[in-house]
């Protein structure tokens, strides 16, 4: 099961994401992405990049989602839709559950899936150990790039974080 | 609006458009994209009534879902290249992606509906930077694209837009409307000719800027939207009545007005290529467009509509600041003698 384990991992990844995409109230919104946000730092972290997986949990799940949290239990109904209230949200859910389920059968039994791009059923999932990665993990070496050669995209990152804040005030601040 | 906090969001939005517009990483120009999209939405909402939010909304809600299928065609370009620079995509799945995202961002057929609803909803000033600054960054990357580009979708939209803009106008009273439906009909000749030459595209983007501002200053100096209000701008500023038709018959593509040379150009550069029927078909589809630029000059610099006589006279408000509009004017309606001038584009 270990070899497969990215593969596992994605299935619940995809199949969180439909359970946030089929809109229930967005409080199991975010339980759901609690559980995605965990799920997608183990898929990182199978590839090595446990620098990535960390700040997974510090900021976006520690961070973002926690206000994300306090600001929708400020603004909650009383009736919260959940997966099963509401006869549309139960049906986009099962929908998507189903399309999930038939592609997974279809890549434990073919050997080759061909949808946009070929992969060769589920050995393509698992990491393989090619070595040769130095004495420094590629991932931490990718964010001291980020510093240092791509320091136009911080720079841009940042102002686009600072307007969307400038923004958000301006829009719900009314007349 | 804080001056400070809007000039700092309208910079952020030319600042959107120049990073899409120099950056060789997929990525950069998707963040470009963002923080245009992003950067828009206050300056669309300046009012706050129902009508400019709920325009916002769809606006977002469009742009977005185009944003989302760019990203797409992006990271299948980089499975299957395996590089993140912009040169023609070599994918047809991705090509076809991208193609049809920056459709959606452009307002080509069948992704148009957006267009007229959000010029409607939005003030003036707004309509006119949506529908000239927004477009120049979606042409841009069609443009780098160019060589990739799957001709039979993109003709097939660029004809369709070509008819839906011009048949959609005619029954509009609304200038907002009117100038929504002209830009769609607009960006279907740009893309007509994109994979064919794609300087005709930029001089037709250039040249259509240019009327569609000189076509919003004029509403905006005389603070009209709908047709009936137009109509009665021989009572505050006779000359402006002139200029609206000078400027009008240009965006219909009259011979001696500037519109005419995009227009020529391209059915020439088509006709080059063996395109017989296509540019046929694109030349009397323009004719829906200029019978309805016709019928706003008619209402109002060629006759007096009828109307009762407390309604004769303008409500004077004080008087806007338009900016450039002499030039603007020259510009959109006598440049048809320099096109020479175009052998010495590449």
């Amino acid at each position: 099961m270990m070899t497969y384990i990215v593969f596992i991992l994605s299935v619940i990844f995809v199949v969180s994401f439909v359970g946030f995409s089929s809109k229930p109230s967005p409080i199991y919104g975010g339980l759901v992405l609690i559980v995605s946000g965990g799920v997608g730092c183990g898929i990182i972290m199978n590839f090595g990049g446990s620098f990535l997986g960390l700040m997974v949990f510090l900021i976006y799940l520690g961070g973002m989602l926690v206000v994300f949290g306090y600001t929708t239990a400020m603004a909650t109904e009383q009736y919260p839709e959940v997966w099963v209230s509401n006869t549309t949200v139960m049906g986009v859910f099962l929908l998507g559950l189903l399309m999930e389920v038939m592609l997974v059968l279809y890549v434990l039994k073919s050997e080759e899936v061909g949808v946009v791009f070929k992969f060769s059923g589920v050995g393509d999932w698992a990491i393989y150990d090619t070595g040769d990665s130095g004495v420094f993990s590629e991932e931490i070496m990718g964010v001291a790039a980020l510093y240092s050669y791509g320091a136009w995209v911080v720079i841009v990152t940042g102002w686009s974080l600072f307007v969307g804040v400038l923004v958000i005030l301006e829009v719900t601040r009314g007349d | 609006m804080n001056p400070l906090i809007f000039t700092t969001i309208l910079m952020t939005v030319l600042l959107g458009t120049m990073i899409v517009m120099m950056s060789s990483h997929w990525l950069m120009i998707w963040i470009g994209f963002e923080m245009n999209l992003l950067a828009i939405i206050p300056i669309l909402m300046k009012k706050y009534n129902p009508r400019t939010m709920e325009a916002s909304t769809k606006y977002f809600l469009t742009q977005a879902t185009a944003s989302m299928l760019l990203m797409m065609a992006i990271i299948i370009n980089l499975m299957h290249s395996g590089q993140w620079t912009i040169t023609k995509v070599f994918n047809p799945t991705a090509s076809i992606i991208m193609t049809s995202a920056l459709a959606m961002k452009l307002g080509l057929t069948p992704f148009h509906f957006w267009v007229p609803e959000v010029t409607q909803g939005i003030s003036l000033t707004s309509g006119l930077i949506l529908l000239t600054w927004q477009k120049l960054a979606p042409m841009s990357i069609l443009y780098q694209i160019s060589p990739s580009i799957n001709l039979n979708i993109l003709l097939t939209m660029a004809v369709l837009s070509i008819l839906v803009g011009g048949w959609g106008g005619l029954n509009q009273t609304q200038l907002r409307k009117i100038m929504a439906y002209s830009s769609i009909a607009h960006m279907g000749w740009m893309t007509a000719v994109l994979v064919y030459n794609p300087t005709l595209t930029m001089l037709n983007m250039l040249i259509y800027i240019m009327m569609t501002l000189t076509m919003f200053m004029l509403f905006i100096h005389s603070s009209s939207t709908t047709m009936l209000s137009l109509s009665h701008t021989w009572n505050k500023t006779p000359l402006t009545t002139t200029l609206i038709l000078i400027t009008l018959l240009s965006m219909g593509g009259l011979p001696p007005l500037s519109g005419f040379m995009p227009k020529w150009m391209i059915i020439q550069e088509l006709t080059k290529n063996s395109s017989i029927i296509l540019p046929t078909l694109m030349a009397i589809m323009a004719l829906l467009n200029l019978y309805f630029y016709m019928r706003l000059t008619y209402s109002t610099s060629l006759t007096m509509f009828p109307s009762t006589n407390n309604m004769k006279m303008k409500w004077q408000f004080e008087t806007k600041r338009i900016t450039l509009l002499p030039p603007l004017i020259v510009m959109s309606s006598l440049l048809l003698p320099l096109t020479p001038m175009l052998s010495i584009l590449d």
